[in-house]
């Protein structure tokens, strides 16, 4: 193993801050009553489109909210701005896939299609566009490392935890099986985008913040789910 | 005794004492000694030891099962020999803390067990019960007697006899088998990763006149119980354990057994989340300045640095929260997994090292996964 030397201390700083957030929005996502379902092996069929249904509203909005956080940063930090609206046009379909599952494991298009979004869909939505639209919005750094540690961490044992109790093709189950694996690298070119905004107290501590409430506000919106 | 309203003192450990039981048992006869369910060598047996990498192990179960000591029996040996290296005899004892998993008895604890065992006189006890944590719960229940002047001498002891509980008897014939006599990973790879031993420290208000003592700075505990189902745990089946009512002692004995619920389990993708809270607890005492990474100069843990996933050691790393493996001491793949026990095994193996030096702080870490739990526990070299 290799010894714990570190480039930048306000980076390792705010990055532990960070690591802090999500082991406590892991712990509150694994108490939440669907995600229980999951672990404790109750979860049906309607569960899994309960979720789906659910989770379609802030994939949608994802790529939105970043796009337009990517046109408020301003001409000195052009390469976020890039990396923003790189993630923006790679992730802004993938709500199409969450439908196209929600289908192959027998679900009406219709239906998840016309759902509203849930109490927390709706305060977690209003919430990143409201940090999206102020000038160099650089705390939802700290909304993409939940949402993203999420994609990376949680998603693909969630996948599989679906398909071995509901017995779905992998074809219902690609939105959450394609998420990459939680390796190294992903935390590293997430410490590579705090380089540049950091150090800048201010700014670290906006980062933590937007994380802390994302967190909270996802979490709201798993709780939110019933079948 | 102090009265109310006195100071409260500093805390010392004076002496660090271990029993492992029978000599260090290898790989290629461990099985000799736990069995083998149907007759069978476990399928996930070398797995469990790539990655736990433990070499050697004591059992207090001679080959084919029979038994050579007490959970009770050690746990007194061990509290007998850090009685000794604190240069004291069992009278000076007033208070004794116990931690195990599970005791010899159902009922009544643990530490009554072990005074019976020590044929010490009338004493304060209390009993510790959970997994390997318990050993810090017993140790800051102990210190806490001595800093309020309660006790001037404190023993914490922690005490496994895992192997009793890996017979075949405790599987044959119930669901934790299946059809062609293959028991289930949840069971079978802790019989290859717990084994038997116990140690103990003694706690006074000052320290040692001679050679070393361990200043106690303090003892945090973390149980993230609400948070998670069990982990590890014995006494329901895995389906059912989330509902209290589903315990063993609700089915009753002989339905539990055949249902698989008294043996002890563990839920392998529970515990990789379990990790991740373990280091989500002890980056927060990074954060918090409650532990400084680069002010340890020991850090004692009966988990290997090196069964920690890449990406845990990457977050570590980045977080400036790593301690480098050359301050990491363990005794882990000569004497196994002892639980409650392994910390304290541990310490007294580096105590006799030659390692600790005057101001050397020492950290240990116990975690547990039962429902997941951590303890640190912070001492300095004096």
């Amino acid at each position: 193993m290799v010894d714990g030397a570190v480039a930048d201390p306000a980076i390792a700083d705010t990055l532990r801050k960070l690591a802090v957030v999500f082991a406590d929005f892991e712990q509150r996502l694994e108490a939440t009553p669907l995600i229980r379902k999951l672990t404790r092996g109750r979860f049906e069929l309607a569960d899994y489109h309960a979720f789906l249904i659910n989770l379609r509203q802030q994939v949608k909005d994802g790529a939105l909210w970043m796009s337009r956080a990517a046109s408020n940063i301003g001409e000195d930090r052009l390469e976020l701005r890039s990396i923003l609206m790189k993630h923006a046009v790679t992730e802004h379909r993938d709500f199409r896939l969450l439908e196209k599952d929600f289908v192959a494991s027998g679900g009406d298009l219709s239906d998840i299609l016309s759902a509203k979004k849930n109490v927390g869909s709706e305060a977690l939505s209003a919430w990143m566009f409201h940090e999206a639209s102020k000038p160099d919005p650089f705390g939802l750094l700290g909304a993409m490392w939940v949402i993203e540690g999420l994609g990376s961490i949680k998603a693909k044992p969630w996948g599989l935890k679906v398909k071995e109790r509901l017995g779905l093709p992998e074809d219902a189950l690609r939105f959450l099986l394609y998420h990459g694996d939680n390796d190294v690298e992903h935390m590293e070119e997430f410490r590579d985008m705090l380089a540049m905004v950091l150090p800048d107290e201010a700014v670290a501590e906006r980062i933590v913040t937007t994380a802390k409430v994302t967190a909270r506000l996802y979490a709201l919106q798993i709780e939110e789910i019933a079948a | 005794m102090s009265e109310s309203g006195a100071r409260l003192r500093d805390v010392y450990i004076t002496g660090v004492g271990a029993h492992l039981p029978g000599p260090a048992v290898g790989n290629d006869r461990m099985e000799d000694h736990i069995g083998r369910v149907h007759g069978r060598d476990s399928v996930v047996g070398r797995r469990a030891l790539r990655w736990n990498g433990i070499q050697t192990r004591h059992y207090a179960m001679a080959p084919e099962g029979a038994v050579l000591d007490t959970n009770a029996g050690m746990t007194a040996k061990a509290v007998a020999a850090a009685i000794d290296a604190a240069g004291l005899q069992i009278g000076a004892l007033q208070h004794l803390a116990t931690a195990t998993t599970q005791g010899d008895y159902l009922v009544p604890g643990h530490a009554a067990a072990v005074q019976a065992e020590l044929g010490a006189g009338p004493m304060e006890i209390a009993s510790y019960q959970s997994v390997c944590a318990s050993a810090l719960m017993a140790a800051k229940g102990a210190c806490l007697q001595v800093r309020a002047g309660e006790a001037d001498v404190a023993v914490a002891a922690g005490g496994e006899f895992s192997s009793r509980w890996f017979r075949p008897g405790f599987y044959e014939g119930t669901a934790l088998v299946d059809a062609k006599g293959r028991l289930t990973t949840e069971a079978d790879f802790l019989r290859f990763t717990l084994s038997d031993g116990a140690g103990a420290v003694v706690m006074e208000p000052q320290p040692r006149a001679e050679g070393l003592s361990l200043k106690v700075d303090w003892v945090d505990l973390t149980s993230l119980a609400g948070r998670f189902d069990p982990c590890m745990w014995a006494g329901s089946t895995r389906a059912d354990r989330a509902d209290m009512a589903s315990a063993w002692s609700h089915a009753g004995p002989a339905a539990a057994h055949a249902a698989g619920a008294v043996a002890l389990l563990q839920d392998f993708e529970l515990l990789k989340i379990v990790i991740r809270a373990w280091i989500g607890v002890w980056l927060e005492k990074v954060d918090s300045g409650r532990i400084v990474p680069d002010q340890v100069d020991h850090l004692l843990c009966h988990y290997s640095a090196r069964s920690l996933r890449e990406e845990i050691v990457g977050l570590l790393r980045n977080t400036a929260a790593m301690i480098p493996e050359e301050k990491w001491f363990t005794t882990l793949p000569e004497t196994g997994n002892i639980g409650s026990a392994s910390i304290w095994v541990m310490l007294e193996a580096f105590m006799k090292s030659g390692r600790p030096k005057p101001g050397d702080r020492v950290l240990l870490i116990v975690p547990e996964s039962g429902r997941a739990m951590i303890g640190f526990m912070m001492l300095e070299v004096v």
